[in-house]
């Protein structure tokens, strides 16, 4: 009986190592890709569940932002806030100026107005507090340029101009980078030499403070700290202050939608991956049966077996991990980066205890895949063990050569979809895992489908591109200016008329429609909606309906989800709405899709409205274009024709669901490739396993090219089951997440939004795991069909 | 002579250094000859036979059969000349055991894209010739040896090519079945099937071969003519 000898087992899975070079190298290689999934897929989880939270730790972001009259304190008197008890750290005075900016003003001419703004001066992105993340560009290293808060809204390309009107001189700004606040304290950074420039004459020479305290937990503990900071100041000092929890607030509602999808990727990435690396290390183990018998044979004890297959199996395995863990953090970087633009935050990491803990289970993980079956075969005699490891079951699988050897197919496709029945286990698991990846296509596939859908509905890019605004309009958009930056004021009727011109004349208008823009009370609820009142029809405008119909007279309203939800109401129930003094009964006769002011609108015909306030103007032309019009084209020959300082501008897709639809092809690609790699190590062991029967095939004059059509096959009914069973598996899952997702966000989804997978590309789909499954097996077809036919007849 | 099988100055090493498998072999075989290629183990016999079948390329030197060098051959070539040329069979059969007999059979033909009525009387008349068509339905784990060998004998020729090699084709079977086999590669040969017989059993060679090469150590140490068959 031969005594427990670490030597031998050293010796034996070092041998072991050695002789199955391929099979050490795919575990290597599955282990490091399911390890970096992991790692990826366990930070996008756990970053899911609070980015604000480790974005805001990261950045060290300020708790309450303070801005104050720097005519009313001295110097001394604001840094002596420092000191206040409860505060922990304090960063400023930065000088703060509201800028009213014209885009593209400057250099490329008369631009567009856009909202004020405000620009904080500081000398660099870091600091005791609020450490921006430079995201695009670089800082300023001039007076003259500025970086734009990736919050804010505007959208700019580098390099573009704002000219800040109502100015002496209207200076112009570059933008030379995009950074990122997670407390959002601006909306631009600029140099501190370059605020009292764009001062406007008589305004306050204000400042921005930032504050930590010990105790900012809550509203009510953030408001006694507010109100500490101003008490130890001059009075009035203290003009507004913003708490981090609003922003939190804010930016948590804003990912809800997200975090349903990502945990339901991060999940399968998950389950997938566990599933591949316990099928190729007990797989691995499995194949070597044949030489555990051997091993018994010359005195292995069970213990002695399944020692030695444990540290054969955890050698590459700790080499996939560990490399794995790498790949996964640098494979982060950018994907976290854009998740981090998703959820405008600043930045992400893969967090430490992740990084600690994917690898370590990942590695007790494959030890114990390998150890079941090496207790297994340990246990079995050695006879038994080689007889075991040479070669499936006998009969099995027999039946299905017998049927498809009937078939009028090529032998060496009947043979390749035989072999999957005389391993069905192995069969059942590559089954699994290749219907994951391509439950994953589908699932993004309509993902992706959807979001497009729900970004166009939000935009209306699509219905109306275009919109013009009339100068006088209280909309909030796009202003006239005349010169020297004050507005041009025109008659509405005069301005309608020239608009309205202006419109039938453009030849590529094909309709458009007048709107007027109000807020008001809804009776019963508290505080204000925003009504939006159409002259004429505009059931084209883009608004899809949930459920009911659209208004057909006055006195009906379509409203989105969230309106019915607050004001506890459905379709065919009637609200009374208060403007201009009068009551109005208003019927909603449909739900439709919209998210602007978180769903707290109602659009309704002209004629609802003007009789109670006969001063209703219109505010905005909702412009559609005739097919094949360019709207940037058409936009700026409207601008040119309404005259200088246009007030027109493009409704376009908001860039945040580019960004997602890149995450899901990312995740999705990474998914189908670890789904592969399964299918690689399935084709890999039976290649091993049947070596001999290779060769007895190459003996009987099959091609390399027959060898590599049987081996694919091997895999392509699986692979094809597989793709066939992922279609309305994808599609439940995406049914399922979407609701979900839409929930967070507040609103119902167009059916139109859900039912998006046309027939075509459902069978394209269902071609998703077959081909998953040939990728995966043509690497380890190539090498059956080059294997020497001599060798493998000799590996009797 | 018009030499069906032609080597010339064949050398074959596996690995880097030490004595090569075989060194520099020169044999030619003629058509419908029945030759035994004889020799101690590692001699170079089972590698000689894989030159011939295109299974294993030589590391100098040229093979030939029927007039071609399948040592030049790409893969995919000299598998097809393989399923046109040449019928193998085996010590261990080397049958597919999840195969039928009948479909071990066909197998060949299917892959040489032989009609399927064409391939199916071929191999109906094999099985008849060689006394196993009651199996032919049969999974070769069920059948004796002899019986194995047969099929095997049966998927060599499907495809009826110019030359038979057999490696040890009777080292497997007792007596009475290896007798029986060798009487079939007799019959075989005297139908005019050249064949080439990789044995060390010399009464196998002295039986049923009309000529023995000796191989010892990867060279030629005779060449001679046998006395009448039986």
């Amino acid at each position: 009986m031969m005594r427990w000898r670490p030597g031998a087992v050293a010796a034996a899975a070092r041998g072991g190592v050695a002789r199955r070079r391929a099979t050490t190298v795919v575990i290597g290689v599955v282990v490091l890709v399911s390890t970096a999934a992991c790692t990826l897929a366990l930070g996008l989880v756990v970053d899911s569940r609070s980015p604000f939270d480790a974005a805001f730790a990261a950045q060290r972001g300020a708790h309450l932002a303070v801005t104050v009259d720097k005519s009313r304190a001295t110097p001394a008197q604001l840094a002596a806030t420092g000191r206040l008890p409860g505060v922990t750290a304090l960063s400023g005075p930065f000088s703060e100026v509201t800028v009213s900016p014209v885009i593209g003003g400057g250099p490329g001419g008369p631009g567009y107005s856009a909202p004020p703004i405000t620009l904080v001066g500081r000398p660099s992105p870091g600091g005791p507090l609020d450490h921006l993340t430079l995201i695009h560009g670089r800082w300023p290293h001039r007076r003259g340029e500025f970086v734009l808060s990736s919050d804010s809204g505007l959208g700019l390309e580098l390099g573009a101009h704002i000219a800040a009107s109502g100015v002496p001189g209207s200076p112009v700004l570059t933008l030379v980078g995009v950074a990122n606040s997670v407390g959002q304290t601006a909306d631009g950074w600029v140099l501190p030499a370059e605020v009292p420039a764009l001062r406007a004459p008589g305004s306050l020479p204000t400042a921005q403070l930032l504050y930590r305290f010990a105790a900012a937990g809550s509203a009510a503990a953030l408001k006694a700290d507010a109100r500490s900071v101003a008490s130890a100041l001059p009075a009035r000092t203290v003009l507004a202050s913003q708490s981090y929890l609003a922003v939190k607030q804010q930016v948590d509602t804003g990912i809800a939608p997200i975090v349903p999808f990502v945990v339901a990727f991060g999940l399968i990435g998950l389950v997938l991956s566990v599933l591949i690396v316990v099928n190729v290390v007990s797989g691995a183990v499995v194949a070597g049966y044949r030489r555990i018998g051997v091993l018994k044979s010359i005195g292995f004890t069970p213990a002695q077996v399944v020692a030695t297959y444990a540290s054969q199996i955890t050698v590459p395995a700790l080499v996939g991990c560990l490399v794995g863990v790498v790949l996964g953090n640098v494979l982060a970087v950018p994907l976290l980066g854009r998740t981090a633009s998703v959820y405008q935050v600043g930045a992400l990491a893969v967090p430490p205890w992740v990084d600690l803990a994917v690898p370590v289970a990942m590695c007790c993980l494959a030890g114990l895949a390998a150890i079941a079956p090496a207790i297994r075969a340990g246990r079995l005699s050695a006879v038994q063990a080689i007889a075991t490891g040479r070669a499936p079951l006998q009969g099995r699988g027999y039946a299905a050569h017998r049927l498809l050897a009937r078939l009028r197919l090529p032998r060496p496709v009947t043979i390749g979809l035989a072999a999957p029945f005389a391993r069905p286990a192995r069969t059942a698991v590559t089954l699994t895992a290749v219907l994951l990846g391509a439950t994953t296509v589908t699932f993004a596939a309509g993902l992706t489908g959807s979001l497009n859908r729900v970004v166009v509905g939000q935009s209306h890019s699509q219905a109306e591109p275009v919109q013009a605004y009339l100068p006088s309009g209280n909309t909030g958009g796009p202003a006239n200016f005349g010169p020297g930056g004050a507005p041009r004021a025109l008659p509405v009727a005069v301005a309608e008329r020239t608009t309205e011109a202006a419109l039938r004349a453009q030849p590529g208008t094909l309709r458009y429609v007048a709107e007027a823009d109000e807020r008001v009370s809804v009776v019963g609820l508290t505080g204000q909606v925003d009504l939006t009142a159409f002259r004429g029809d505009a059931r084209w405008t883009g608004y899809d309906l949930i459920s009911g119909r659209w208004y057909n007279r006055a006195g009906e309203a379509v409203v989105p989800t969230n309106f019915l939800t607050v004001t506890g109401t459905s379709v065919g129930d009637t609200v009374t709405i208060s403007d201009a003094g009068g009551l109005i009964a208003v019927r909603i006769v449909g739900e439709i899709f919209d998210t602007s002011n978180q769903g707290l609108d109602m659009l309704t015909d002209w004629r609802t409205v003007a009789t109670a306030d006969p001063r209703l103007v219109p505010a905005t032309y909702d412009v559609g274009l005739r097919p094949g019009t360019d709207p940037q084209r058409y936009a700026r020959a409207l601008g040119h024709a309404l005259g200088s300082g246009s007030a027109v501008s493009l409704n376009t897709n908001d860039p945040f669901f580019l960004t997602l639809t890149a995450l899901i092809a990312l995740l999705t690609v990474l998914l189908a490739v670890v789904a592969g790699l399964g299918v690689l190590n399935t084709v890999l062991l039976h290649s091993r396993e049947r070596v001999h029967d290779l060769g007895i095939f190459r003996a009987v004059g099959m091609t390399p090219r027959q060898t590599i059509v049987m081996v694919v096959c091997w895999v392509a009914g699986p692979g094809l089951a597989a793709g066939l069973v992922a279609v309305p598996a994808g599609m439940a899952v995406h049914r399922y997440v979407l609701p979900v997702m839409a929930h967070a966000g507040a609103t119902n989804l167009p059916a139109s939004y859900i039912a998006v997978y046309s027939g075509p590309e459902l069978a394209l789909l269902a071609l998703a795991g077959l081909v998953i499954a040939v990728a995966g097996a043509l690497l380890p077809a190539g090498w059956a069909a080059r294997s020497a036919a001599a060798t493998a007849l000799r590996a009797e | 002579m018009d030499a069906l099988i032609r080597l010339d100055g064949v050398t074959k090493r596996y690995g880097g250094a030490g004595r090569p498998a075989l060194d520099g072999i020169g044999l030619r075989v003629a058509a419908g000859d029945a030759v035994a290629i004889m020799g101690p183990s590692g001699s170079g016999k089972s590698t000689l036979l894989n030159l011939v079948a295109g299974l294993d390329r030589p590391t100098r030197g040229a093979v030939a059969v029927g007039g071609k060098r399948i040592d030049k051959m790409t893969e995919a070539g000299v598998a097809r000349f393989r399923r046109q040329q040449v019928g193998m069979i085996f010590q261990f059969f080397n049958l597919l055991d999840d195969l039928t007999v009948l479909d071990n059979v066909l197998l060949p033909a299917q892959l040489a894209g032989v009609r399927r009525t064409d391939a199916r009387a071929r191999a109906g008349e094999l099985l008849a010739a060689l006394r196993i068509s009651q199996h032919q339905h049969a999974y070769p784990a069920r059948l004796s040896g002899g019986e194995r060998q047969r099929v095997a004998i049966a998927r060599a020729l499907v495809n009826r090519p110019a030359l038979l090699l057999a490696d040890e084709p009777t080292g497997a079977l007792d007596t009475e079945a290896g007798d029986q086999i060798g009487n079939v590669l007799l019959d075989l040969n005297r139908a005019g099937q050249t064949l080439l017989l990789v044995t060390h059993n010399p009464e196998l060679a002295a039986r049923y071969a009309s000529r023995t090469v000796q191989l010892v150590d990867g060279t030629i140490a005779a060449d001679v003519m046998n006395g009448a068959r039986r």
